[in-house]
């Protein structure tokens, strides 16, 4: 009777099957996955739902949902297709939500890795940077950027990912502390791999999944961001966006109703995508975490 | 013996049902066994027997309701266990029955200082006043011969050694002298002295206050010195068992006679004929020291000196073995040498280059000559790499083509016994065992001049280790390798070390070829540290089953 050591267990099936059956087995998660794929699904069709102008008059100006058949939505005070507005406001959503989170998220993976991976007074200066940061109320520093930079949408995307770079910082910044001594980065190290390797090749990609989980509530955050910016007239004029219709819909909310309700219900289900997102990724990618 | 008397703990056909998907539907079938006042009841098996849920569900700590007990009974001095309250097995915890965990590092508190710790557990279940809990817990530290006992109580977990805080829990399992002591691999993770120590105490605890043991081992050297009566689980099998001298020596179960020829022979090797080697690598007047910080209004800690003025010389195919206690400075030394540490002073000659003098650009390319193999072979592979990713990472960032170092590492795989499907997979796929091969071909991959193994096998299961030890000794005489191997294991130096180098708090204390050493140790410590190998009287009977 000999317990032979070098005999491998049965391959495991790949990785990504492995990730979808632990993430099916989240209703919930399934449920904001489709939602998800409905709000992209609205972001590519806008310009075959409505290929004009979405901010063109398209017909009678507050005319009420299901009147009619070419407005389905009904018209805004000045006569613009709500249906065509909400699609193409998908768009920008969309846009902003992954760019500035793109930037937070960068921007706090590197911040982040450099304070855990050097410690000592790297940490510190980096740690009073971000904490000076995490000090002003975002949304009052959103709107001192967009006030300064003006109301463009590209500087309104770089504004949401300058305010919300914090959160993922730290969170790097803690896993870097926990996974710098472990002894595959000593063992890396010994191969003689820089800093900058062992930074962002080794531990990184441990560092990654609590950051993706992470991402998606950055995500849904920026969203309600720019919403906010737009229902307080600060956000970029030149495109439809779901903000920007719930704020110019606020003046006519005892009559029309619907102008400021339709995408107001849009980000709610966008948001809640995210988030239901997140929590099927987390038990996807931190399988040990729940039991 | 007294073998009339009443079972402190009975369990009879013990049933542990895993969850669906496990690779097999119980962890335990059918366990019998019976725990006198006075005896030492010795459960061995390797890792997955199932011998660390037995003691989970004697306590009723079993992590419900993923594995839970599916039939059979406990009976604990006469009470079922498997029918009290969970406000009844409170009281029963700690006080009547205490266990020892195998983690000393998870089984504390790190957010509280030992002796806040110690001092919960007198304050649960003993009168008094503080001063009094004070003196006790002080006394229990002594007890269980922990150095400077008034520093360890203000010490937080991590300010002590891993050894240390094994004998912390050991005192606070003793503080109230209980009927049964569950020991779950108590003294795996000390040292030989410490470990006779620490089974000295638990044999004098039982012989005062008559406690009955259930002693939760891997370790067959443990079982032959302190077991009346021994169980060997197979996957959650028993697939022996008796008193302990049968089982012993005169095993039957053919898994019984593998585990036993496992077990590593005291015997040193032959001395080889002295060769001029070159020397490849030099150590010279190293020093390292740690300043310990203690909390702010707490009592102060003083600093540690880990290794104080080594020096070394290791020469060419030679085996030099770094031989001590936890807190001898022997991993420290292993980590000096491949500078994953800066030494305080000293030098460090590798191939007639001092390491430590080396700008960093120096030392990347340094470093190819000197590879470590590591001990912890869980947290030594990225986890997020493949095994041939892992192997080809050194050769490709020392400029070799990627493609060469990838069908390299392919027959690196066969060279330590692992077959080339696995080049594909990652890390977790693999067994302890394989996947120290895998970091064994990791460090071969550089064709280095010198391999550090700090404690190679230490964390892997007996028979396991048999391999992997066998595995070390042919490559190395196949490659004609340096090794310098940092151990703990007398048994494991005398297998593979041509030399040995004792070292006691920081310092070398012997050092000379291991047959000598061992026939003939000169330094008292190095005399203490030999007597106090487990079961050295005892010399397994079946030498002739081939374990690997």
């Amino acid at each position: 009777m000999t317990v032979i050591d070098s005999d491998l267990r049965p391959q495991e099936p790949p990785r990504y099957v492995m990730f979808w059956r632990r993430y099916r087995r989240n209703r919930a998660a399934l449920l904001g996955l489709v939602l998800f794929a409905v709000v992209i699904a609205m972001a590519l069709t806008a310009g075959l739902v409505d290929p004009g102008d979405p901010l063109r008059r398209a017909g009678v100006p507050l005319t009420a949902p299901f009147v009619d058949p070419a407005n389905p939505f009904g018209t805004d005070q000045l006569g613009r297709s709500v249906m065509s507005q909400l699609f193409y406001g998908a768009r920008i959503s969309l846009l902003i939500g992954v760019v500035a989170t793109l930037i937070s998220i960068l921007i706090g993976i590197i911040v982040g890795a450099f304070a855990g991976y050097f410690g000592g007074w790297v940490d510190d200066i980096l740690m009073r940077i971000t904490e000076a940061f995490q000090t002003i109320p975002s949304f009052v520093l959103l709107l001192t950027l967009v006030a300064i930079l003006g109301s463009k949408i590209e500087w309104i995307t770089f504004a949401i990912g300058i305010v919300s770079w914090t959160a993922p910082a730290r969170m790097v910044r803690a896993e870097f502390m926990s996974l710098r001594n472990r002894e595959f980065v000593d063992a890396a190290r010994n191969l003689g791999v820089s800093n900058s390797s062992l930074i962002f090749r080794e531990i990184l990609p441990n560092a990654l999944p609590p950051i993706i989980v992470y991402a998606s509530v950055i995500m849904a955050l920026a969203i309600l961001l720019e919403s906010a910016l737009a229902f307080l007239g600060l956000g970029d004029p030149n495109y439809a966006s779901w903000g920007n219709m719930i704020g110019q819909g606020r003046a006519v909310l005892r009559t029309a109703w619907y102008c400021s309700a339709i995408p107001g219900i849009a980000i709610i289900l966008t948001v809640l995508s995210f988030s239901l997102l997140g929590e099927g990724l987390n038990d996807a990618m931190n399988p040990r975490q729940k039991q | 013996m007294n073998t009339q008397a009443t079972p402190v703990l009975a369990v009879s056909d013990l049933r542990l049902a895993l969850p669906k998907g496990a690779d097999r539907a119980f962890a335990l079938d059918g366990l019998n066994l019976i725990v006198r006042p006075g005896e030492i009841v010795c459960m061995v098996g390797e890792s997955g027997s199932g011998k660390s849920l037995s003691a989970g569900a004697i306590m009723r700590l079993l992590p419900e309701p993923h594995v839970h007990v599916a039939g059979g009974t406990i009976t604990f001095e006469g009470e079922d266990i498997l029918s009290k309250s969970e406000k009844e097995m409170r009281d029963v915890r700690g006080n009547r029955i205490s266990m020892i965990f195998q983690e000393p590092m998870t089984a504390l508190n790190p957010q509280k200082t030992v002796g806040w710790q110690l001092d919960e557990v007198l304050k649960l279940h003993m009168a008094g006043s503080r001063k009094i809990r004070h003196a006790r817990a002080i006394e229990m530290l002594e007890r269980v011969h922990i150095p400077d006992p008034e520093s360890a109580y203000n010490a937080y977990p991590h300010q002590i050694s891993g050894g240390q805080r094994q004998r912390v829990m050991i005192a606070m399992a003793l503080a109230l002298s209980p009927r049964l002591l569950i020991a779950d691999e108590p003294t795996t993770a000390l040292d030989v002295t410490t470990q006779l120590q620490i089974l000295k105490l638990i044999r004098e605890l039982q012989q005062t206050d008559g406690a009955g043991v259930l002693f939760i081992t891997h370790d067959f050297g443990v079982v032959a010195e302190i077991a009346d009566h021994v169980i060997v689980l197979r996957q959650g099998e028993v697939v022996e068992q008796g008193p302990a001298d049968q089982v012993l020596n005169r095993p039957e179960h053919p898994y019984t006679k593998a585990l036993i020829a496992s077990v590593p022979d005291l015997t040193p090797p032959t001395l080889k004929p002295v060769i001029a080697a070159p020397i490849v690598l030099k150590g010279t007047g190293l020093r390292k020291t740690f300043a310990a910080r203690g909390g702010l209004l707490s009592g102060k800690r003083k600093e540690v000196v880990a290794v104080k003025d080594l020096s070394f010389e290791l020469s060419q195919g030679e085996t030099l073995g770094v031989v001590g206690e936890s807190g001898s400075g022997k991993t420290t030394v292993s980590r000096l040498v491949t500078r994953l540490l800066d030494a305080d002073c000293g030098s460090v000659e590798l191939g007639g280059t001092d390491l430590l003098a080396c700008t960093p650009r120096e030392l990347r390319a340094m470093r190819k000559d000197i590879q470590m193999v590591f001990q912890d072979p869980m947290a030594s592979l990225n986890p997020r790499k493949r095994v041939v990713d892992i192997i080809a990472q050194g050769p490709i960032v020392h400029g070799e083509d990627p493609d060469k170092a990838h069908d390299r590492a392919r027959e690196l795989l066969e060279m330590v016994e692992l077959s080339p499907a696995a080049a594909n997979r990652f890390p977790h796929e693999f067994s302890g065992g394989q996947r120290q091969r895998i970091g064994i071909a990791r460090a071969l991959a550089m064709e280095p001049k010198v391999i550090v193994a700090d404690e190679p096998v230490s964390a892997l299961d007996v028979s396991v280790q048999a391999q992997v030890l066998k595995l070390l000794a042919d490559l190395r005489s196949r490659m004609n390798l340096s090794l310098l191997f940092v151990t703990h294991d007398l048994r494991v130096a005398a297998q593979l070390c041509d030399r040995i180098m004792v070292m006691q708090k920081g310092e070398v204390v012997e050092s000379g070829f291991t047959a000598e050493v061992f026939a003939n140790p000169q330094h008292a410590y190095t005399q203490n540290l030999l007597s106090s190998i487990p079961g050295r009287d005892w010399t397994p009977p079946v030498r002739t089953t081939d374990a690997a």
